[in-house]
């Protein structure tokens, strides 16, 4: 059970790794040929995962009521499932299926609506956050809140017009110490990738041992 | 401990403990202010708009774009601005522009907005000569990777269902081989590392993204050597409108959203005019 569980992974893992680095760093066709292939496959694999991930949710929200058998987790339980079922039975019910007006009518007034509300609920808790926790208690922080601010400011039409230097300003905070701290994120996150890159092509890798 | 008397608090306290509905009704009412009465102030052009810009306008007539296009409905405000106004630049200039939908609500927001807000055929161009349509398919990084190598490999039909060896714009182009220059709207910060890495570094194709506004920094590295330009959100997004003479929604979404920021700014400012009186006042003491 074992090799199926651990073994058998991290060999395809190694496999498809391998395969990956010598098609980006050989001149030979075969090696591309196959990345060709391989890398299909994670098109149909993300596909069928958003069935996978239909049947976690299922599974998730089955054990939550289990545990909770209230009216409230009861509605909840079942309202996902109810616009699941619609947006499912509609999407496949009408001619031209998703661009049916009918399909349309829902994403427009149901999904767009629920969408761009959580998008604007995210932004009144990041303010309150923002508030909360940006004070200038250090130089870095002191640098953070002043770049910040005039990157924002700079976007507004209206400060520019009043005050027309906050344009090259944040423009060179934008392009300049920006980009400095911005490379040396990705040179710091490209070799730590390269590490835990090295670690599952070796099966070392925590995630895959323990799953 | 409940049997204590409340001590008075002193100004910095309250200024710094403000109650967040305070925050949230200001910052509404900022936001709603431009949205009923326009502010219609100049906006200037950043380096990384006119070179977003510039890398589509300085194209070769007849060069194929390829636009990897993730809307989503719940950022239309910081999204549509920037690419209604480059799909307007686009048609507006003798090219070949491939459309592939890379998240979910992608292909509905086109069927939305190409067509209505944006219609090909109002500049002349004809679908499958002119523009293409290859619906969806979730290409992350390593479907991208895919795709530019061999774009039957995972669309076969265009969304209407042709094949794609009958469509006459796609007969030769299978891969990155023809592909001009790539034009990426995301939505992920990171998600710009899966152009850098899965088509500027292997095959040196000519790129230019957009992105939300906070996605903005992250891009800049890039630009200008491995990415042409950038438009992050509705801000630059009018910037685009502006040079390319294409006025649209831009103004009054980022005008909103940017008012709506003020409240916040205003606040940051109140948090630490409370940190320092506090810092100071302690030390008076």
């Amino acid at each position: 059970m074992s090799f199926f569980r651990y073994q058998l992974p991290t060999i395809i893992v190694t496999t498809c790794g391998i395969i990956m680095l010598l098609a980006f760093f050989t001149p030979f066709d075969i090696f591309t040929t196959i990345k060709a292939n391989l890398t299909q496959w994670m098109v149909v694999i993300a596909s069928t995962s958003i069935w996978l991930g239909f049947l976690y949710m299922c599974n998730a929200q089955y054990h939550m009521l289990k545990r909770n058998p209230t009216r409230s987790q009861k509605i909840l339980f079942v309202t996902p499932f109810a616009f699941f079922l619609l947006f499912f039975i509609v999407g496949i019910s009408f001619p031209k299926d998703t661009n049916s007006p009918q399909y349309l009518w829902l994403f427009n007034n149901i999904y767009s609506q629920v969408s761009m509300t959580i998008t604007g609920v995210m932004f009144f808790t990041l303010s309150s956050a923002a508030y909360r926790t940006f004070r200038a208690s250090s130089i870095d922080s002191l640098a953070l809140i002043l770049g910040g601010l005039i990157y924002t400011l700079r976007l507004i039409p209206m400060f520019p017009y009043f005050i027309p230097w906050l344009v090259p300003v944040g423009e060179w905070l934008l392009l300049v110490p920006n980009v400095g701290g911005g490379r040396g994120a990705v040179i710091a996150a490209a070799l730590a990738a390269m590490a835990v890159g090295l670690r599952t092509l070796w099966g070392r890798e925590v995630v895959l041992k323990e799953g | 401990m409940s049997g204590n008397k409340k001590e008075p608090r002193i100004i910095w306290e309250k200024l710094g403990d403000l109650d967040y509905r305070w925050l949230y009704g200001l910052s509404i009412i900022l936001m709603v202010i431009p949205i009923i009465q326009p502010i219609g102030l100049p906006t200037q052009v950043g380096e990384a708009t006119k070179g977003f810009y510039n890398a589509i306008v300085n194209l070769p007539p007849g060069s194929v774009v390829c636009v990897l296009f993730s809307g989503s409905a719940g950022y239309a405000d910081e999204q549509e601005a920037g690419f209604v106004a480059t799909w307007k630049v686009l048609f507006e200039h003798n090219l070949k522009v491939i459309f592939v939908s890379t998240a979910v609500d992608s292909e509905i927001i086109l069927n939305n907005e190409l067509g209505k807000m944006v219609n090909p055929e109002s500049y002349g161009k004809k679908y499958g000569i002119d523009y293409v349509r290859l619906g969806y398919a979730p290409l992350d990084e390593v479907g991208q990777a895919s795709f530019a190598q061999n774009i039957r490999g995972i669309f076969a039909k265009d969304v209407y269902g042709t094949p794609l060896d009958e469509i006459p714009l796609m007969k030769d182009i299978n891969n990155y081989q023809k592909i001009d220059l790539l034009y990426f709207q995301y939505l992920s910060c990171t998600d710009i590392e899966w152009v850098i890495r899965q088509w500027v570094v292997p095959y040196g194709t000519k790129a230019i993204v957009s992105c939300t506004t906070a996605c903005g920094p992250m891009a800049a590295p890039y630009y200008p050597k491995q990415i042409q330009g950038f438009i992050a959100g509705s801000g630059q997004g009018t910037e685009l409108e502006i040079l390319s003479k294409n006025p649209g929604r831009g103004a009054v979404l980022s005008d909103s959203k940017n008012f709506g920021i003020l409240g916040l700014l205003l606040f940051i400012v109140f948090g630490n005019i409370s940190y320092f009186g506090k810092k100071f006042g302690k030390r008076g003491e």
